[in-house]
């Protein structure tokens, strides 16, 4: 224990002595050299989390304190960019290592009063009103320690915007893709913008080669009035890569917003979901399935805060585990005073397809009001020994009945996904996970 | 040769042994019918039949076709002609019925070195089939028995064994539950079934059904054997007798 206490302790200074060196700064607007030292003072009050830390407790950070991950120029890009293409049509912006690669991107026009361009981008144009108003203003440096490194060392971030009224129908794909250069670290950071009324659709793909880097996103995510937010979020990291993200959303009045998040693999993955429900009326649903394999770890923690009344949130996650996995869903649903009529459901479902996986689920309730609905569950458990003799029983080989029962249960995550190509995307990524011969994929 | 030749076949669930000796042949053609109180081991037998690793078959034998049924895993039991209207049929959310019945028939195709079966001739059957036990065409869509009532599960027990064309047919107690038009109508699904090539074996509690399923045989099941076997007369016997008569045989 001492020596991991020392590599924390080793890795505060070298996360402040990075950026004090960091280069290439200069040109940078002051508000946004502001809100950089905001984030590494953030960091460096906070500190490397610590193992004895509730909220900390089962993520195991090893991995991460004991190598150096700096930010380096990127590498080659073995990440199968052409293939893993999640979204047939829209914008599709390419960010390696946290930089926007325009040659990767495809700047497909979008509708007037709807902007998606990287921050380095709006910076040289002068176009930067909206990042400045609204940049790091949702993140909470002060709770996540990767949220306040992401903060100080975001090398660009994609800048999405919608006018009020505007309605974009196209999905804008962002892809932050990792380069195969080893000990890299990323900050991809981004930022939607939903003005009242208006509609966005955005798909955020995380995709990795084989290298082992850390990458540290954040996404800020503002639905203004009535408007409507659907965020998907693939991961999809590669066998060696670790994540430490989060993803702040603010809602305001009448507000909605969808998250739907697919984590595929990656060795350490972590998602922090934040969600303020700050607007009368305003709504999250939050869906989210993770399938892993292996040695992977991978950890959602949800933090669903009602601070009005009328709010009502969703949160259905799902867990597919083999090998000797392990995975942590940790869910707080938190109702303020005064935010009555609130309505909340919380769900967190694993199935085990091996004895040597292993699901922490935790779900939360705070609540501080006294007129609310709210609900919480949790299961955890094997694929049912009676379904699956039924199936065999009428013909059907023992793999494929553990393949289409599998698949029962991870399609209800697949089936919000309100963009056709992203769910055909979803479903072939879920089936290379799934037991079984090609019958199993002729399900539904 | 019988289709379905049991002999001194014991069986027992977590170390309890429930069949004790049971003697039984079906020739093709045949109907028998097994009949006995609760507890006297009918859905044992049915289960091990179809091959439910629940139950180990701790002496005995059982030949299908001349083969070892014994030897062969729940789904091969299956491909080879073997099917069990279960008594309680499982639901299976987020699978279809149509799904589920396609993926049976191709693997039991399959097993048989046939070609997959072409959708629109597949869901021309299913529909054809649908019709004879009366199930509602809107249930082909809906997840496996998840939401039917006890009629059209046991009716679903049915449909399937017609899309399946099983050569042995093993229905546990599908009649329990059941109103009289269910009842008929499950009934006219097994006898449009009956053929010289097809055995049958019909469990039931209740003598009502085997006015509607006209048995060759019947046999009466207490304690884990075959107690008497006699011709389709004798169900009506035990109707009004009861099975007190067998008291002295049961203990």
């Amino acid at each position: 224990m001492s020596q991991a206490i020392a590599s924390i302790a080793e890795q505060q200074s070298v996360y402040l002595r990075d950026f004090e060196q960091a280069p290439g700064r200069e040109g940078e607007p002051e508000w946004l050299a502001a809100l950089r030292r905001r984030g590494i003072e953030a960091f460096e009050r906070r500190g490397f989390p610590h193992s004895r830390e509730e909220a900390w407790r089962k993520t195991k950070l090893t991995a991460v304190a004991n190598s150096h991950f700096t930010v380096k120029e990127p590498g080659a890009l073995s990440a199968p960019l052409a293939e893993r293409r999640p979204v047939a049509d829209g914008p599709r912006l390419v960010f390696v290592d946290g930089r926007f690669d325009a040659g990767r991107s495809d700047r497909e026009a979008l509708p007037d009063g709807v902007t998606a361009a990287p921050l380095s981008e709006l910076i040289a144009s002068g176009d930067s009103a909206v990042a400045e108003a609204h940049l790091g203003t949702l993140a909470a440096i002060g709770e996540h320690p990767f949220a306040a490194l992401n903060t100080a060392f975001m090398q660009d971030a994609l800048v999405i915007h919608a006018s009020a009224g505007k309605v974009c129908e196209a999905p804008i794909t962002v892809v932050f893709a990792s380069s195969d250069s080893d000990e890299q670290a990323a900050y991809p950071r981004l930022l939607a913008v939903a003005e009242p009324g208006s509609e966005l659709r955005i798909v955020e793909q995380h995709l990795g080669g084989g290298a082992k880097y850390l990458s540290c996103p954040v996404t800020e995510l503002d639905a203004g009035q009535g408007a409507v937010l659907s965020y998907y979020r693939l991961q999809e990291l590669g066998e060696a890569g670790l994540q430490l993200g989060t993803v702040h959303a603010r809602t305001d009045r009448d507000a909605s917003l969808r998250l739907h998040a697919l984590a595929a693999d990656g060795q350490l993955a972590r998602t922090d979901v934040y969600v303020d429900l700050d607007g009368p009326g305003s709504e999250a649903e939050l869906n989210g399935l993770y399938m892993t394999a292996g040695q992977q770890f991978c950890d959602h923690h949800t933090w669903v805060n009602h601070n009005a009344e009328h709010t009502t949130s969703r949160q259905v996650f799902k867990g597919v585990l083999d090998g000797r996995s392990e995975t942590v869903f940790d869910g707080l649903v938190k109702v303020a005073e005064g935010a009555q009529k609130t309505d909340a459901q919380q769900q967190n479902r694993n199935l085990l397809m091996s004895k040597l996986a292993l699901a922490h689920s935790n779900p939360r309730l705070e609540i501080y009001a006294d007129d609310v609905k709210c609900a919480h569950g949790s299961t955890t458990g094997q694929l049912d020994e009676a379904a699956l003799f039924y199936l065999r029983s009428r013909g059907i080989g023992p793999q494929e009945a553990k393949g289409m029962l599998t698949f029962a249960f991870a399609n209800e995550m697949l089936r919000p996904i309100r963009i056709d190509s992203l769910h055909e995307y979803e479903r072939a990524l879920l089936f290379r996970q799934l037991p079984g011969d090609e019958t199993v994929r002729e399900v539904e | 040769m019988a289709l379905l030749e049991i002999e001194n076949l014991h069986a027992a669930i977590d170390g309890t042994e429930i069949l004790k000796g049971i003697d039984l042949a079906i020739n093709p053609g045949e109907v028998h019918a097994i009949m006995g109180p609760n507890g006297s081991g009918k859905s044992t037998l049915a289960k091990v039949l179809a091959g439910d690793a629940a139950y180990e078959v701790t002496k005995g034998s059982v030949r299908f076709n001349g083969d070892d049924l014994l030897e062969m895993d729940p789904e091969i039991r299956a491909r080879v002609g073997i099917f069990l209207g279960f008594q309680y049929p499982v639901e299976i959310p987020g699978v279809s019925n149509t799904y589920f019945l396609k993926a049976a028939v191709n693997a039991i195709r399959k097993h048989r070195g046939q070609d997959e079966m072409d959708a629109m001739e597949f869901l021309q059957l299913i529909k054809e089939r649908a019709q004879t036990v009366k199930l509602d065409d809107a249930l082909l869509q809906r997840p496996v028995n998840e939401g039917f009532s006890g009629g059209e599960k046991k009716r679903n027990e049915v449909f399937q064994m017609a899309v399946l064309e099983p050569s042995m047919a093993i229905l546990d107690e599908t009649d329990s539950g059941l109103d009289i038009d269910a009842l008929r109508t499950v009934a006219e699904g097994v006898n449009a079934m009956r053929s010289e090539d097809r055995g049958f074996l019909v469990i039931t509690h209740y003598q009502r059904l085997l006015n509607y399923i006209v048995p060759d045989r019947v046999h009466v099941l207490l304690g884990g054997k075959i107690v008497k076997s006699g011709g389709k007369e004798l169900a009506e016997e035990l109707e009004e007798t009861g099975y007190a008569m067998f008291g002295e045989q049961a203990a």
